[in-house]
């Protein structure tokens, strides 16, 4: 019984590491370019959510309000910063990221110091019976949320015109501007998918754990790691893997203790590396 | 002419400092500044070497630095030998994980192999941090007190200093002998053209992986240093991410690919972050990292050459208009 | 036989980018390779050169079955090629750029930079040796990139669109410089778009179209052959996507 519910846990926790997965994979696949402010992302996504709990609004308003936050972050981000580093060298590529997510948590710490949050009791608060498996409100929520947004997610890049836009703008630049297809506008609209994904997953997860900026690493990794499994640019292996992921973890956090869940899920990441680096429906 | 003299200025001038300050009232943080800051950059020049030089992007090298940190440490936790022995073990344990980190990451796309350096880096710090016999997150400490020169215990900074210079000179003699060879010119071939470089036959996985080891040991070698200076080391000290941040940082601010520019980049930002600390205590540590964040977001933005491209093309214009 | 192909067949997927190409090419000819876009030259040459390995078939190179071996070996071998867009070391002086090629076969810096300052000196860029490879127009970086393969010492030299983009006058003396290399005793295998190349300077012609070697034989009998003619015409139409290779 506890392990079913640990299982369910993990498959909900699973579905919102999928979201956020989802959104750094498609960049990757778009623009061959890793986002190593994406854990951060996340995090600010958890401190929209607060923000709205300061000006007394309920839980409904931290989804939107994420979502237009983050999405205008990323493009701001885009336009201001990736757009000119995509056509330098890797190493600027690589630090531009990286320093962003310094900047990112750092100004977090400053502002919102590093003490733990949690946010208080709303109608979200709580625990449901799902026949004997008892799932905390906000767990079930996050999750069921996480998994249609990822759903989501996959169904506009593969079924609507403007995901085949997109798709088309990382297939071949070229040719999608001969045909009429602004990349630098899909490339802006894809970072501002890629962020609000991870910021609605924040914003999801901030009712479930107490947060703070240091959170944002933890996350940065858990998004790699469901990446290089899921396969690279794959947003379906994002999704297979954030809830394979989910799983371990609950497993490893009920089985050996909370310490050496991440130490199982960085493990895993290196295991792929060596054993399989396309991972299960990526290619190289 | 700055080619010429510049360099001998500046070893002139790192070979006086800590006498010159000597005589002011505050030698004694001058001169421990001034170690920080040669250990610093020779930090920062390993990581130059596969970062900069091969354009392979770690974000983890607290790795290999944790490694030359913890394992002299250990040796004499175990057996209380002095930790300078365990100095080539440290090195080679490095090595070892260079190789481990390398081997399956350089045959994919580079972002593999930065993401590979930080989770490995982060999962060692988790480990570490929570096994007791490496001190878990207390850490562990060296000898209290000097049992001989080998212990390497000084009380003044100026020992230090002068050490760790003599390092600093062997890491850029080394990385001087590697620009001119073979493997100089391989790396930066693989830095500015995989593709094509492989088409020379450049075997460029095996000379990455040479990269990342030389570094590896280095660094180690950085982290030793630190280790026998500080005498005490913690999963933060060695391994955390703020270690191969400092090294990033340092190496780009002067120019990632250059001889001179990580001990550049060093002058500038270690005495500069000793004033940021100093004049907003020990919350200045976090605006330090604001500083640092944005510092790097420029430097990708607008200079990755960093200050020694910036100083190059001023000064080429300057020629040109005259 | 200098380099030989046998069913040399590449998929991507469900695209089909080249069915059994079998060619043979002897020590010291010059065969040119064409056909309208799209036909799998590029992807042709990219598999000779080890960029691409093939789904099917075989790739011989002095006899030596050299089918999966990567693009370092070949290099080692001695096959050598350039790009379509040149990738020259942009941040490295041209004398540099060279040099990364003659360390192959000259290990030791000195040697290195004698045998790339005698390749400049034969690829007329001795004069710019130490400016950087970015201060050169796409000619200059296309002649930078001949010499740079050339200092690698290859038996084989895969030349990949090279004189594209070039003016009348920047083409005559690229064809020169390719005539100067074949006096070498470099076998040349070149894929171009621009037919009175090919006709100046290939001895045979192999035409591809849609994946498939439609003819081969000497270039005056190649163009006036109906099939090959049709192949160019009917192609002006074509509506298939174009697949990056």
């Amino acid at each position: 019984m506890i392990l079913l519910q640990v299982l369910v846990g993990g498959l909900l926790l699973g579905a919102v590491y999928a979201l956020f997965a989802s959104g750094l994979t498609l960049i990757w696949g778009m623009m061959n370019f890793i986002n190593f402010a994406h854990g951060e992302f996340v995090m600010l996504g958890m401190y929209v959510a607060l923000v709205i709990t300061w000006m007394h609004a309920g839980p409904e308003a931290f989804g939107p309000a994420a979502t237009v936050a983050l999405f205008l972050l990323g493009v701001l981000v885009y336009m201001s910063l990736i757009r000119h580093v995509l056509r330098g060298p890797m190493l600027s590529q690589i630090l531009s990221t990286f320093g962003l997510a310094l900047l990112l948590r750092y100004s977090a710490f400053a502002i919102f110091k590093s003490d733990f949050r949690t946010l208080p009791d709303s109608w979200l608060s709580g625990t449901i019976d799902l026949g004997g498996i008892y799932v905390g409100k906000p767990q079930l929520v996050a999750g069921v949320i996480a998994g249609l947004l990822a759903l989501g997610m996959h169904l506009l890049l593969t079924r609507t015109a403007l995901g085949s836009r997109l798709l088309a703008v990382a297939e071949d630049r070229n040719a999608a501007m001969l045909m009429g297809i602004r990349p630098d506008r899909m490339q802006a609209l894809a970072w501002g998918l890629s962020a609000a994904s991870a910021g609605i997953a924040g914003a999801l997860l901030a009712n479930v754990y107490p947060f703070s900026p240091e959170v944002g690493q933890t996350f940065a990794l858990t998004a790699f790691v469901v990446v290089a499994l899921g396969g690279f640019g794959s947003v379906p292996g994002a999704v297979i893997a954030g809830i394979a992921i989910g799983v371990v973890e609950a497993l490893a956090a009920y089985r050996l203790g909370p310490i050496y869940k991440d130490i199982v899920v960085y493990g895993l990441f290196v295991a792929v590396l060596w054993v399989r680096p396309q991972g299960l429906l990526g290619k190289l | 002419m700055t080619a010429r003299w510049g360099p001998i200025a500046l070893w002139a001038a790192l070979l006086i400092y800590p006498l010159a300050v000597e005589a002011t009232d505050s030698a004694a943080f001058l001169q421990d500044v001034g170690a920080s800051l040669i250990l610093a950059a020779i930090g920062a020049s390993a990581w130059n070497i596969v970062g900069g030089y091969a354009g392979q992007v770690s974000v983890g090298h607290a790795i290999f630095f944790g490694a030359g940190a913890y394992v002299p440490l250990m040796v004499y936790t175990l057996w209380q030998v002095p930790p300078l022995l365990g100095l080539p073990l440290g090195i080679l344990v490095a090595v070892l994980i260079a190789v481990g980190i390398g081997m399956p990451s350089f045959r994919l796309q580079g972002h593999y192999f930065s993401m590979a350096t930080i989770a490995v880096a982060e999962l060692v710090r988790l480990v570490v941090g929570n096994w007791d016999l490496l001190g878990a997150a207390i850490g562990i400490q060296g000898p209290a007190t000097a049992r001989g020169w080998w212990d390497l215990i000084f009380r003044s900074s100026v020992p230090y200093y002068y050490i760790f210079l003599a390092v600093l000179a062997l890491t850029l003699a080394l990385t001087y002998a590697m620009e001119r060879s073979r493997f100089g010119y391989y790396l930066r071939a693989i830095r500015a053209g995989e593709r094509a470089a492989r088409s020379l036959g450049v075997p460029v996985r095996t000379t990455k992986l040479k990269a990342l080891m030389l570094s590896a040991g280095l660094t180690a070698a950085a982290g030793s240093l630190y280790a026998f200076k500080v005498g005490f080391v913690n999963p933060e000290s060695g391994l955390g991410i703020l270690v191969s941040v400092q090294m990033i940082i340092i190496a780009a601010l002067g120019g990632a690919g250059t001889l001179y520019g990580p001990l550049i980049g060093a002058i500038i930002l270690i005495p500069l972050q000793s004033a940021t600390n100093t004049w907003f205590g020990g919350g200045g540590s976090g605006l330090t990292y604001i500083l640092y964040g944005g510092i790097i977001v420029i430097l990708a933005r607008f200079e990755p050459g960093g200050l020694l491209e910036l100083w190059r093309r001023l000064a080429t214009r300057a020629t040109h208009a005259a | 036989m200098l380099l030989e192909t046998q069913d040399v067949s590449k998929a991507f997927g469900g695209f089909v980018a080249l069915a059994e190409v079998t060619l043979a090419v002897e020590a010291n000819e010059i065969v040119g390779l064409i056909g309208p876009n799209g036909a799998g030259k590029s992807t042709f040459f990219n598999c000779i050169a080890g960029d691409l390995a093939p789904s099917g078939g075989r790739i011989r190179f002095d006899g030596i079955d050299v089918t999966h071996e990567p693009p370092e070996a070949r290099a080692r071998l001695g096959i050598g090629r350039t790009f379509q867009v040149p990738a020259t070391f942009e941040d490295m002086s041209i004398l540099e750029n060279v040099m990364v090629g003659a360390f192959l076969r000259h290990p030791q810096a000195r040697d290195a930079r004698a045998k790339a300052i005698e390749v400049l000196r034969l690829t007329g860029l001795e004069a710019q040796a130490s400016q950087p490879a970015r201060s050169l127009g796409t000619p200059g970086r296309k002649r930078l990139e001949i010499a740079r393969v050339l200092a690698t010492e290859p038996r084989l030299l895969l030349l990949d669109e090279a004189l594209a983009g070039l003016t009348p006058v920047e083409i005559q003396s690229a064809i020169a410089l390719v005539r100067k290399i074949h006096a070498l005793g470099i076998t040349i295998v070149i894929v171009e778009h621009i037919m009175e190349v090919i006709l100046t300077l290939a001895a045979r012609v192999l035409v591809f179209n849609q994946g498939r070697t439609i003819a081969q034989g000497r270039p005056a009998d190649v163009v006036s052959d109906p099939k090959v003619i049709e192949a160019y015409l009917g192609h002006r139409h074509g509506g298939r996507r174009r697949r990056r290779t």
